[in-house]
């Protein structure tokens, strides 16, 4: 009982001195909470379902700015790894009958193979050629799945997938935790040495090579990793919606997912999942004006990128957060001087 | 200060209430849910015919429902399909479960209409699919009648069928080129979009030209996007085709019957074009799209039965443009669904689909019948031939979109259908 109290003390002085002094650290400590309770206030089908939706693409969104915003390795084509998750999963669903719980997984793993089948030949790109090069991917891939439709299902897609799970509920709880779990993992990856490798490429790549690194290895790893967490929000969505078709290859999810992520701020991993909790809820807010709906949201998106060019989360936060420029620990904005160094803060 | 912030909590509060509270709506109504893609023409179809009904049904005081009247309140569900299957789902969940609508109709892109098809099956809700044309859609009720039984189409006829009737329309215009220029052996080109869904019916066009008596001189592809194909033109005169199959659902149709206008192209153009169903194809094709037939659920003078001509008339003074197939959700809402609900005396779904599966009701475009499969099983798909649906053969003729057939195919004979009319030019090259 003691050592209980020991560590549950521990765990108070950790989150008092680590998460509480900071706003940013509080929001995400009440979102986690928030979407870890929901359930608890309100089980409304509809509500739950745009949940799930949007902790699917906020997967999705952290995936390509693991790759694009932290290598520079810029993917226009990111529906290619969800596609291809989307369509294996559906594929082992229906025709090998093998459970959401395990064709998710493998479909996350053709996802990986095609981030290798794309990462290798865009090794030599860099900028609108690279661009080009990975938005030309799930064309082909499109091409393809029109050419089989015996396989693919063509225009139509593959439908009737078994259920992600039972109910609503567990469906929220799935891909709540995974999307928590996973964003969690990306931004650790970030904030590794791993992490910092993919930074300096982006950086100054021949800088990077002539210390010893080597970056095809780390490139490739950053689009296999990419591939990997895109292909799970393909495969979940795949199990959720119960169909797997062209949309999810479609040009116009490639630039969405772009878009969540430029809107939230690229190279934060929290910036693309905030704005896909953003700007997902908002677009079903918007139905209450349906003539004007689309409208309205594209002007959102046009004010926030005109006025917050690196993104709205970062933005946010450079308002509520100052860094110490002696020590670069950050800091609420109301401080004079820095919590751990005691340097004055302008 | 104080004042200010009360203010501002009333105005939020109300804003949340309005927004996100209950939706304030009487429970007298039926609520139809209208879902399609709203900022494009298929889904104005929808809406519009909806409104059409709707308004119908609530000047006669409703629908008898038992013992009370009750009107019809329309929801509008915007799907987005064309753009986002994510939105369509969406939009279908949201008009169920939030506007809370006893029946839905409309949907239009297959890939859509199936994810929509599952969430309305999910909650028991009888869905009318006004527009997407795949068998899969009434396949899947045969195969888990438990489940799908709540799905019924109500317009297009399957796409099966309407490959039949673009083949009853080639013969026909075949015919009618031997009858008045006396050609023995018919030449036949196929002109289709490259687009997937093009794909089985020129496979099924290969094996059907020949037996038809026609030779096929060969098969070009043109984008559907594309803004010149005078060397597809050229290349099909210099094949000697007489007719041209086309198969179009996108602009391209434009294109290619303004350019053979221009060129005079000495081949009659029979098939689909969606392009050339609509009114503002003559004055795209600079009125060049003399002369081109497709195939058109409505034609103005046109009568189907007693229905038609009251229902295009009326549709063309609410909105100004002669209905598309999409508009069909009139019939779905102030036909079908309405003679179930007042024969059955209830809106419960599972007590209407035994009354809808087995009534026969006349609409504007034909009649509707639920057929079943071949091994007897329940399909809730449109009957289609003589005495049901049959559909029109639609060729423009001088500004006006004219109906030219079926009158005397299988013995079907509709009033106000005109002869069909080849080119001066093509008279001219070929009548000996």
């Amino acid at each position: 009982m003691g050592l209980l109290g020991f560590y549950l003390r521990r765990l108070f002085t950790i989150f008092k001195g680590e998460v509480l002094v900071l706003p940013s650290r509080i929001v995400v400590l009440i979102f986690f909470l928030s979407l870890l309770l929901l359930p608890i206030v309100t089980q409304d089908p509809y509500l739950l379902r745009i949940l799930i939706l949007t902790n699917i693409f906020a997967i999705l969104a952290a995936s390509w700015d693991l790759l694009s915003g932290f290598t520079g390795q810029m993917n226009f084509g990111h529906a290619l790894f969800f596609g291809v998750g989307a369509y294996t999963t559906a594929l082992l669903n229906l025709h090998a009958h093998i459970p959401s719980w395990g064709s998710i997984p493998l479909g996350a793993l053709a996802a990986v193979l095609a981030g290798l089948i794309v990462g290798i030949p865009s090794l030599r790109l860099k900028h609108t050629y690279l661009a080009l090069t990975t938005l030309a991917f799930p064309i082909i891939l499109l091409g393809i799945v029109f050419a089989i439709p015996d396989v693919t299902g063509g225009e139509m897609g593959l439908s009737g997938l078994s259920r992600l799970s039972r109910s609503r509920v567990i469906d929220y709880y799935v891909t709540t935790i995974l999307m928590l779990g996973l964003c969690t993992i990306m931004w650790k990856i970030t904030d590794s040495n791993t992490g910092i490798i993919f930074h300096a490429i982006r950086e100054d790549e021949v800088a990077v090579r002539t210390g010893g690194i080597n970056t095809t290895r780390y490139k490739l790893l950053a689009f296999c990793l990419s591939g990997f967490f895109a292909g799970i929000s393909g495969g979940l969505y795949a199990h959720f919606m119960r169909i797997a078709g062209p949309s999810t290859l479609e040009v116009s999810m490639s630039f969405q997912v772009v878009i969540w992520a430029v809107f939230g701020g690229i190279v934060t991993i929290y910036g693309p999942v905030g704005a896909v909790f953003l700007l997902v809820p908002l677009l079903e807010f918007f139905r209450f004006w349906p003539e004007v709906r689309t409208l309205m949201f594209a002007v959102v998106i046009l004010l926030i990128l005109l006025y917050m060019p690196q993104g709205l989360l970062p933005w946010i936060r450079d308002k509520v957060e100052k860094e110490c420029p002696r020590c670069k620990i950050r800091n609420i904005a109301t401080r004079n001087t820095c919590r751990i160094c005691a340097a004055p803060l302008d | 200060m104080k004042k200010t912030r009360i203010l501002l909590s009333v105005v939020l509060a109300a804003f949340l209430v309005m927004t996100i509270g209950v939706p304030a709506y009487g429970a007298k109504t039926i609520k139809i849910g209208v879902i399609g893609p709203m900022n494009f023409m298929q889904g104005k179809g929808h809406w519009n015919g909806a409104v059409m009904a709707a308004e119908e049904i609530n000047a006669q005081g409703g629908i008898q429902v038992g013992s009370k009247k009750m009107k019809i309140e329309l929801i509008k569900a915007d799907s987005n399909e064309f753009l986002s299957i994510t939105d369509a789902t969406n939009a279908m969940e949201r008009a169920i479960t939030y506007d809370k609508v006893d029946f839905l109709v409309g949907g239009f892109r297959t890939e859509a209409v199936l994810a929509m098809q599952d969430i309305a099956m999910d909650y028991k809700k009888i869905f009318i699919g006004c527009g997407a044309a795949h068998p899969t859609l009434c396949i899947r009720v045969a195969r888990d009648y438990k489940r799908y039984k709540y799905f019924f189409r109500g317009t297009p006829f399957n796409s099966m069928f309407l490959v039949k009737t673009c083949f009853a329309h080639l013969g026909f215009v075949g015919k009618e080129l031997k009858t008045q220029l006396n050609i023995p052996k018919l030449k036949v080109a196929i002109v289709g979009e490259k687009q997937v869904w093009v794909e089985p019916m020129i496979g099924v066009a290969k094996t059907t030209i020949p037996k038809l008596g026609m030779e096929l001189v060969g098969v070009w592809r043109p984008s559907q996007t594309a803004t010149d194909v005078t060397a597809e033109l050229s290349a099909v005169q210099r094949s000697g085709a007489h007719i041209v199959f086309t198969i179009f659902s996108s602009s391209v149709g434009i294109t290619f019957a303004r350019q053979a206008g221009e060129l005079k192209v000495p081949a009659v153009m029979v098939g689909i074009n969606v392009e050339a169903q609509k009114d503002g194809f003559w004055k795209a094709t600079q009125g060049m799209g003399n002369y081109a037939m497709t195939m058109n659920t409505y034609a103005r003078g046109v009568e189907v039965n007693e229905l038609t001509k009251p229902f295009i008339e009326k549709y063309i003074k609410l909105f100004g443009e002669v209905p598309t197939y999409t508009a069909d959700t009139y019939s779905a809402i102030a036909i079908t669904l309405k003679k179930a609900i007042e024969k059955a005396g209830t809106l419960d779904a599972d007590k209407l689909i035994p009354v809808m599966e087995t009534m026969e009701v006349m609409v504007p475009s034909g009649r509707v019948k639920y057929i079943k499969d071949a091994k007897g099983r329940k399909l809730h798909d449109l009957a289609w031939g003589p005495g049901y649906l049959t559909s029109l053969g639609v060729q423009w003729q001088d500004g006006e979109l004219k109906a030219v057939w079926p009158n005397g195919w299988q013995g079907v004979t509709y009033k106000g259908v005109v002869p069909y009319k080849i080119a001066p030019w093509i008279v001219e090259k070929y009548k000996k």
